[in-house]
């Protein structure tokens, strides 16, 4: 199986991350994709599909398509997930172009995740979880309550630690300083880590993305007709999905291990690359924790060494694996995983401005890694040469 | 504590057996009939041998803290009062990979260390409904 190089990824396009948008996802998804086509130099009349991912959240392709007056939708995708689906979004965009179901899809999120959906729970009923009835009556539902479990677990057989957690948040900000998106751009110091107030122990306020009012778009066409586009064209070479344990399915006992680590074999297979082809990579970071675990599921490092990795500056702009380039969801913004996918874009571009990785040819870019919800989905992109 | 002002457990005909059984204070478990295998969250299905059929057992009661977390913000308003709590993740001694969450019982999140064996103890909410929590022994 393979659609390896078969879809490109033609355009990117924002709208400003804030903590209260003053418009609705619908407004906030139309200005995503507007902005993402201007970067294609496409227009609303060449897009055929539009594809999302949301948890009731959002407003789905067929309210999108006809308020942005597309004229027919050939396939689209409205998929139920949070961040560990975010990548197989775009895998499935990617699948649609190279079978001819769709020529040209628009891939977004939008979300009011702090002036409307706050996942942190307040004053919103619990999400529709299948198994929330085992953890909802404890108090037990937030993610960063979930993430918290995973990370103990993590410090208990690995002995990581609340400093290694806090150069993830401290290397994020210093990237994050040099992007002009970014919603955190203040330095903050391992001090400041450490002094910032408990959430959910082990968990710190800077262990946590940043709830974000905001949009991303991606335009996936194929590769061939992305070469007749202004800019370069980022070649999805790898996209996998899957899993199989659920945090609480009585078999995925062991919380130290991701779903990242039994798809990380297939995407890297998929795409010709290993671990040691990657220059850059945005690791899922809805908290520091899943930085760590992910570093080691996806073979950068031996299975336990996340934390040490992560402190030894590896992961820093000038490190031997730059990660979260542009600040991650920890200081950049959070829109549920895409983001991730547009700076990998700008990294492979050259785009990246003050932030760029000097040369960087290959990306890694990951969903949440297959915590809460079983599953997960990543993507190796290429530039095109 | 106000119990009652918790979000209830939102019960599906999988697991009706088993939160009936908590609220006469009973900790049960699925034993698949086709393999013996111990099951939890309850399913109509054994995950291992593909099964329809299961009787339900009493747990031991009894298990070790695989992992736990102690919440300090206010994530519902029905923990107002009583933050900060913790929760606990509980490898139960019936068997391999059989987890169950939980409240601290009888003793403050200080105290809690990896692997502290603990047993069930139940809290009434109301006539309807109990909650399964967890105290050092």
């Amino acid at each position: 199986m393979s659609f390896r190089d078969q879809a490109a990824i033609a355009g990117v396009g924002y709208t400003p991350f804030s903590r209260n948008s003053g418009v609705s996802t619908l407004t906030l998804a139309i200005d995503a994709i507007t902005n993402a086509l201007d970067d294609a130099g496409l227009t609303v009349d060449d897009v055929d599909a539009l594809a999302t991912h949301r948890v009731g959240d959002s407003t789905p392709p067929w309210v999108v398509a006809p308020a942005l007056g597309i004229p027919e939708i050939t396939w689209y995708l409205d998929q139920f997930g949070g961040g560990s689906v975010s990548h197989a979004v775009i895998g499935q965009a990617a699948m649609a172009v190279a079978s001819g179901a769709a020529r040209t899809v628009v891939c977004y999120r939008a979300i009011n995740a702090r002036s409307e959906f706050r996942m942190g729970g307040t004053g919103r009923d619990p999400a529709p979880i299948f198994d929330a009835q085992y953890q909802a009556p404890y108090g037990h539902l937030a993610p960063p309550q979930q993430f918290a479990i995973f990370t103990r677990a993590h410090m208990i057989k690995y002995g990581t630690t609340h400093e290694q957690l806090g150069q993830v948040a401290v290397g994020q900000r210093a990237n994050a300083v040099k992007n002009p998106r970014a919603l955190k751009r203040d330095p903050i110091t391992l001090d400041d880590y450490l002094a910032s107030r408990w959430i959910a122990e082990p968990l710190r306020l800077l262990d946590c993305c940043l709830e974000t009012d905001g949009a991303c778009a991606i335009v996936i066409t194929s590769a061939g007709r992305a070469r007749d586009l202004p800019v370069r064209p980022v070649l999805i070479s790898g996209a996998v999905w899957g899993g199989g344990d659920s945090f609480f399915s009585g078999q995925g006992g062991d919380f130290t291990v991701s779903e990242a680590a039994r798809i990380a074999p297939r995407l890297y297979a998929m795409a010709g690359a290993g671990p040691e082809d990657i220059d850059v990579a945005e690791l899922y970071d809805c908290f520091t924790y899943s930085v760590i675990v992910q570093l080691e599921d996806y073979g950068f490092c031996p299975k336990g060494e996340g934390g040490p990795y992560a402190a030894s500056g590896a992961t820093r702009l000038d490190g031997a694996l730059p990660v979260n380039t542009h600040g991650g969801f920890l200081s950049e913004g959070y829109v549920h995983g895409i983001n991730h996918v547009a700076e990998a874009v700008s990294q492979l571009r050259g785009t990246a401005g003050d932030r760029q990785v000097a040369g960087a040819e290959v990306a890694l870019s990951t969903a949440q890694p297959g915590y809460v919800l079983a599953g997960t989905s990543a993507l190796i992109l290429k530039a095109d040469r | 504590m106000s119990l009652p002002d918790r979000p209830r457990p939102d019960l599906d005909r999988d697991s009706t057996p088993w939160w009936e059984a908590v609220r006469r204070h009973e900790l049960l478990l699925q034993r698949c009939d086709g393999c013996g295998t111990l099951r939890f969250p309850p399913r109509a299905v054994c995950g291992r041998c593909r099964s329809r059929e299961a009787g339900w057992v009493p747990a031991l009661g009894t298990g070790r803290v695989a992992s736990w977390t102690v919440s300090h913000q206010v994530f519902m308003r029905a923990f107002a009062d009583e933050v900060p709590y913790a929760v606990l993740h509980v490898r139960l001694d019936d068997g391999d990979g059989v987890f169950m969450y939980g409240n601290l019982a009888g003793t403050n999140p200080a105290e809690i260390e990896p692997d502290m064996p603990v047993e069930a103890v139940f809290a009434d909410v109301d006539h309807e409904l109990a909650l399964v929590q967890w105290r050092p022994r």
